[in-house]
């Protein structure tokens, strides 16, 4: 792996920077989650011999911003500073994560304020849906655990744990960086070393692996009621792709198809003819295993259920009939030539190298040449071998009292139905 | 005359060769774009006002096209349909159907999207250089050709319908900031929201959108702004081409009433199904173009702009009764509002806040805030502008934003220029200029009473 990545660019005098640790919040213990997350943002605040809004001034002072970024799989401190105070980025950097956590005050002010944003998140339906999406889709499989944790989880980490973590995720072989902007090869090499030598040195931990999720059997429609809805949030989905599956390039030129763009199957049928949703997306999710394939969209609470139907038919003749020849061509020519927008950036171009590394991806540069060898059998065979229509989760964020009905029986072919409280925590 | 006049004398000479009479252009001058950039600004005869800016940096053009038009010039009763209209320009073109413009559009690779706000409407492309006149051609024919029917207009006043439950009805936020402006300004447009109201969305017909499009979708009534790794010849024949043949239209003329000025504090108590307590406040502010608009930018950044903020560290931090504050002047072409918004934690309340709140703009009317703080807010402030401008896209975005409002594309490094000045008697100035209590409105929000969600339960269901 590389440990460094520099992307130069000094039309603007600015750099930024990620100092990204290839472990996230998969090894959070069980019952607390959000310790990972937590830590980073614990460490963010701490510098020996000063308070954090004395270290904030200080970063303002400067024309420095960071923040951190923790995934499942990633734990990251980035930011981006003036290019005169690229030294004073790697002299305040390297003192947060050069020690383990150790301010009570701090942590436990923290702690309080992660439960608030519990508190807000819960007036957002859009995210609130997403997290019981990921929590039901990924079933047992530790994808299912909140990198954010919940009021609960978070109420059982104590700054052990988070000392615990330090030393697990905090450590010099884990640490990659990409610096990107107004910076030289040099500088960039002089602020990675000067992290990298304030860290943990500690071979014995391999990176935490895990198998993949399993299929989940049959359709199953979790209902998450919330009072007073005048629309509603669906998501549908199941398991997506592998990134090392051989046919992962194919399925995605399948899913820009389905519903990877504005004028796509999902999008026309939904919001153009039918005026039913603001947006009408499918994604495909990524991470080290396999994750997640999944339909959003919002319509309002009356037309919720033909729009649930409209989806699932609309799956069903796509993993049936597959793409034509014509759409393979359309969806060919948006991605190579859209490719250009991955990369008109030095920070996009560090972003993606950095990227390829933490999760072993192939190449970027060789992102035309997988899109042009994807053929028409290799698309449809894709769609047919790794997505459901049988197979399915329906996540409804609405008022059941108002809506269950209809949208459970425009499901069909039910396996389960689970009705949750949108504030239910886990 | 320098070399670059000369230069761009010949340049517009070649081009306008081949120029029908709307078709040909003047040369207006270089406008200076930051320390190293310049903008080429070039008129067509009718109208049409061209910026170019060259930027090497990546094998990619960013084109948009800014309308004078935003909400603002609507009127009572047909409230929303700038932004109806955003959306059905991406519908039936002449010789092109419904969805055809989006097809094409990503056949070239463009990343294209629209907006709508109180002053402007904008269209966006950002695409592989050799697209340039793919997007020209679709731009061109969309400002003068498009076609208004069933069922596209139908379907996608549907879509906003779902766009304004999506922002405002079912967003508790959302609603809040409709409800302020509805509240704080009474004769003026910006009384209305950008999105409509709902009434007013479903009542739109044909012949509205028609009568909007003649009056207001024309090239003297547009900007072009074209960034990225471009020819200056190659683009302006292209343009010449595609848009040299559009007639100007003769423009409406503005009929909006000053808001008068507010002698007393207006306040207003809500419910809402919210988990907990909210505040907004708007203070009548500064139009984009008043020199404090930039004072009261900085002014915002020491109050809120970040964890080192006087109001983080005094209502999240300290005293610990809110999660979240914001504050926010609106960049708007008529003087328009100083936004505070803040999240109170656990059960305290929209009042406590207020009166916390109050404390603190108090201090920055009756002191003066140190050198160390004001040196803070502009190394803030020069770090998010430098940050807002790395891609192509992002350059356009900014000349076409502030040549539409200000007539200057490059004042993004004026104000920054304006804000490094500020002395500390500016900004207490502009806070005893602005913050008066009467000079407010003021959003109390609490949770609304609601029935409990259903409790957690599971069934296997057996089908048929």
């Amino acid at each position: 792996m590389t440990s460094l990545i520099v992307e130069r660019d000094s039309a603007l005098p600015i750099a930024h920077f990620t100092l990204a640790f290839n472990q996230g919040s998969l090894v959070d213990p069980p019952g607390k989650e959000g310790a990972s997350s937590l830590l980073l943002r614990l460490l963010r605040r701490s510098v020996p011999n000063m308070t954090a809004p004395e270290l904030d001034r200080r970063l303002d002072a400067v024309g420095i911003s960071a923040g951190v970024d923790v995934s499942r799989s990633v734990a990251a401190l980035q930011g981006t500073c003036l290019a005169r105070s690229l030294d004073q980025a790697a002299e305040l950097v390297s003192a947060m994560l050069g020690q383990p956590p150790g301010d009570e005050q701090e942590f436990a002010r923290l702690k309080t304020e992660a439960l608030g944003e519990w508190t807000d998140s819960l007036d957002n339906d859009a995210l609130v849906a997403r997290r019981f999406f990921s929590r039901k889709v990924f079933q047992q499989h530790p994808y299912c655990r909140l990198t954010s944790g919940t009021p609960r989880s978070l109420a059982q980490i104590e700054l052990d744990d988070l000392r615990a973590a330090y030393q697990e995720l905090v450590v010099a072989e884990q640490l990659r960086a990409a610096f990107s902007g107004d910076v030289t090869a040099t500088e960039a090499e002089r602020f990675f070393e000067r992290v990298q030598s304030r860290l943990v040195v500690d071979t014995a931990r391999p990176r935490a692996d895990e198998t993949d999720p399993t299929v989940p059997v049959g359709r199953r429609l979790c209902f998450v009621d919330k009072p007073q809805r005048s629309q509603v949030q669906i998501l549908i989905g199941g398991l997506g792709a592998h990134p090392k599956d051989h046919d992962r390039t194919a399925l995605y030129v399948g899913n820009t198809i389905f519903g990877g763009t504005f004028s796509a199957r999902l999008s026309h049928e939904v919001r153009s003819k039918r005026g039913w949703s603001y947006g009408a997306y499918s994604q495909l999710g990524h991470d080290r295993r396999r994750h997640s394939f999944s339909m959003w969209t919002f319509p309002q609470a009356s037309d919720a259920a033909a729009c649930i139907a409209l989806q699932l038919t609309l799956l069903e003749q796509f993993i049936e009939r597959g793409v034509s020849k014509s759409e393979l061509l359309a969806a060919k020519k948006y991605l190579l030539n859209s490719h250009a927008f991955a990369l008109d950036t030095a920070s996009k171009r560090a972003a993606l190298a950095l990227d390829q590394d933490l999760y072993d991806l192939p190449p970027i540069e060789t992102f035309k040449d997988r899109i042009l060898a994807v053929t028409l059998d290799g698309v449809n065979a894709a769609i047919q071998n790794r997505l459901s229509a049988s197979n399915l989760l329906v996540v409804v964020l609405g008022t059941a009292s108002e809506i269950l009905g209809p949208v459970e029986a425009s499901v069909g072919h039910l396996a389960t139905r689970e009705i949750l409280p949108f504030d239910q925590q886990d | 005359m320098t070399n670059n006049d000369a230069d761009k004398t010949a340049l517009i000479d070649r081009v306008n060769a081949q120029a029908t009479a709307h078709g040909a252009f003047d040369y207006l001058g270089p406008l200076v774009f930051g320390p190293h950039l310049h903008i080429e600004h070039f008129r067509m005869k009718n109208g049409l006002d061209v910026l170019l800016l060259k930027d090497k940096s990546a094998p990619v053009i960013s084109f948009h096209t800014w309308f004078r038009v935003g909400s603002r010039h609507e009127k009572p009763g047909k409230t929303g349909l700038a932004h109806l209209f955003e959306h059905l320009m991406f519908n039936e073109v002449e010789g092109l159907p419904a969805g055809a413009f989006d097809k094409k559009m990503e056949a070239a690779g463009a990343d294209n999207n629209a907006s709508t706000w109180l002053d402007f409407t904008q269209y966006q492309e950002a695409f592989p250089k050799q697209h340039l006149k793919t997007v020209i051609e679709l731009e061109s024919k969309r400002m003068h050709q498009l076609v208004l029917r069933e069922p596209q207009v139908d379907s996608e006043k549907e879509v906003v319908k779902n766009e304004r439950l999506f922002r405002v009805d079912d967003d508790v936020e959302g609603f809040v900031e409709e409800l302020l402006w509805k509240t704080a300004f009474t004769q003026h447009s910006y009384h209305w929201p950008t999105i409509g109201f709902m009434q007013d969305i479903e009542g739109f017909t044909i012949a509205d959108c028609e009568a909007f499009y003649r009056a207001y979708y024309a090239p003297n009534n547009a900007t072009a702004v074209v960034v990225g790794d471009l020819n200056e010849q190659k683009t302006l024949s292209l343009l010449r081409d595609h848009y040299g043949h559009i007639p100007p239209s003769v423009l409406p003329v503005e009929d909006i009433a000053p808001e008068p000025p507010q002698d007393a504090e207006r306040r207003v108590h809500i419910d809402q199904p919210t988990t907990a307590h909210k505040l907004a406040i708007g203070y009548k502010g500064p139009a984009l173009g008043d020199r404090d608009h930039v004072v009261v930018s900085v002014l915002l950044e020491i109050l809120t702009g970040g964890k080192a903020s006087r109001l983080h560290q005094r209502l999240v931090r300290d005293l610990t009764i809110a999660s979240e504050v914001a504050g926010f002047v609106g960049p708007h072409h008529h003087p328009s509002l100083i936004e505070f918004s803040v999240s109170a934690r656990a059960q305290h309340t929209a009042e406590e806040l207020l009166a916390e709140l109050d404390r603190e703009l108090d201090q920055v009317i009756n002191t003066t805030v140190s050198d160390d703080e004001l040196s803070q807010a502009i190394h803030r402030m020069e770090l998010s502008t430098l940050c807002s401008l790395e891609s192509a896209d992002a350059k356009a975005s900014s000349i076409g934003f502030y040549f539409t409002l200000l007539g200057a594309p490059g004042a993004v490094f004026d104000r920054l220029q304006i804000a490094r000045t500020t002395t500390p008697a500016d900004l207490r100035f502009a806070a005893r200029r602005f913050l008066s209590r009467q000079n407010r409105t003021v959003i109390l929000v609490a949770p609304r009473p609601t029935p409990s969600p259903a409790p957690a339960e599971e069934t296997a269901v057996s089908n048929p």
